[in-house]
């Protein structure tokens, strides 16, 4: 279990994370999303021990991660930007992780760069960037991490790769209930693979919640009338509103059945109830400051 | 077993649900046939399992399916009397919209029921 709560830091004059708040549960795969800047790459870092918070509490398993090697050998992380050491390959770059990792799985390892065509003595340096990500991925998932912490890992990979990691990803959730914290402006594929999200916005957690009960609650809905009632929209928590000819386009916050109940009653000619999707929704909770953009989107 | 649409707006959660009982209702999964461990059908699908076990558990409370311990999870026989009210309105929405078709079609109203008697008559063991 991954737990934060009330995490400030500050880079000199400039305010990263204010009082933030992030739980994760043992085994869940977890999305977490936000605008560019706002703070996801800086959260990774404090949840990987690499940063130290100004105030609050970053546990896993309720013990702190800062300084903590028994905590980092459960741990794998993949950043944004990769570094390995320039002479290496990935055959010496093994021998460095089994030294490091306890978990170290020989048999996994040998599997997988046969199964990601990866070239083990090579140097990692005239890989391409989609083969080094991938060259990373292999090391992590072989040392068998509790906690997997993945800093937009699927960027630059192509569609078959990209599936070849969900499907290592699922499989050690399902075998071994590992931890997965994940972030990535690909909301559509989080969409398919989380069950959990959490969307920050200037430092702090603006919303975090399963993801199917999130979507549950809030639906886009189109109606039209022949002849437009007084108010037929009287009960229903309504999010943004538009109206474009004689259609009506709203996104409310109900359950779907109280919508249903309460639409049906005055009669429409056009009636469609339509789930929101996860990017629909991220651009709704954070695009509100800036109607322009959510105008255009939605 | 099944394949799901990502690009769909309905949840994979909603898509696993709803093919599971399309199985089941049509017999593919006869009762008391034995489900995929929650394990297995996520690496088939390769969806998160906590999303499956979800589904499965929704399924149990429909009463698609049924759960014992140590041994699996397998297809129910059909209910004998329980009915979800729940579901009977949203088939019932769903009957809804497609009579706004007929009628927009120009479909008169006693060809209408006509067509709807039909599709009844067409499946057996009304009670």
């Amino acid at each position: 279990m991954i737990k934060i709560t009330g995490v400030d830091k500050s880079f000199d004059e400039f305010k990263a994370l204010t009082d933030l708040d992030l739980n994760v549960k043992k085994g869940s795969i977890y999305g977490l999303v936000g605008v560019n800047g706002a703070g996801k790459t800086t959260i990774i870092k404090h949840l990987t021990g690499i940063l130290k918070q100004d105030y609050g509490q970053i546990l896993i398993d309720d013990e702190p991660v800062y300084e903590n090697i028994k905590m980092k050998e459960k741990m794998g992380f993949i950043p944004d930007d990769l570094y390995f050491f320039s002479t290496y390959n990935l055959k010496e770059m093994s021998r460095f992780y089994k030294a490091l990792y306890p978990g170290w799985d020989q048999v996994r390892f040998d599997f997988m760069i046969k199964q990601f065509s990866l070239d083990p003595v090579r140097k990692l340096s005239k890989f391409s960037k989609g083969m080094q990500k991938q060259a990373a991925f292999v090391l992590t998932m072989s040392s068998k991490p509790e906690y997997l912490i993945l800093d937009e890992p699927i960027d630059g990979l192509d569609p078959i790769i990209r599936k070849l990691v969900w499907k290592y990803i699922v499989e050690d959730v399902a075998e071994r209930e590992m931890t997965v914290l994940v972030s990535s402006h690909n909301l559509r594929e989080l969409e398919g693979i989380c069950d959990s999200i959490g969307i920050i916005s200037k430092g702090s957690m603006l919303l975090e919640r399963d993801l199917d009960e999130l979507k549950a609650d809030v639906h886009k809905i189109q109606i039209a009338y022949k002849v437009h009632p007084e108010n037929p929209y009287a009960g229903l928590n309504i999010l943004h509103k538009e109206t474009k000819g004689t259609v009506d386009l709203l996104i409310v916050r109900n359950r779907k059945e109280v919508v249903e109940e309460i639409i049906n009653e005055s009669k429409p000619a056009i009636f469609d109830i339509l789930p929101l999707s996860l990017e629909e929704i991220f651009i709704y909770e954070l695009g509100g400051e800036n109607n322009e953009i959510t105008e255009i989107i939605l | 077993m099944f394949q799901l649409d990502l690009k769909n707006r309905k949840s994979i959660y909603e898509q696993v649900v709803d093919n599971l009982k399309e199985l089941i209702i049509t017999g593919v999964i006869n009762p008391e046939d034995k489900l995929p461990s929650v394990r297995d059908l996520s690496k088939q699908l390769t969806v998160n399992p906590n999303t499956i076990q979800k589904a499965y558990r929704s399924l149990e409370m429909q009463g698609y399916i049924y759960t014992v311990t140590g041994l699996g999870t397998f297809a129910s026989r059909p209910a004998e009397n329980k009915i979800d009210e729940g579901m009977v309105l949203t088939i019932k929405e769903k009957i809804r919209s497609g009579i706004k078709e007929l009628l927009y079609l120009g479909v008169s109203f006693s060809d209408a029921q006509k067509i709807l008697e039909d599709l009844m008559l067409e499946r057996g063991g009304w009670k």
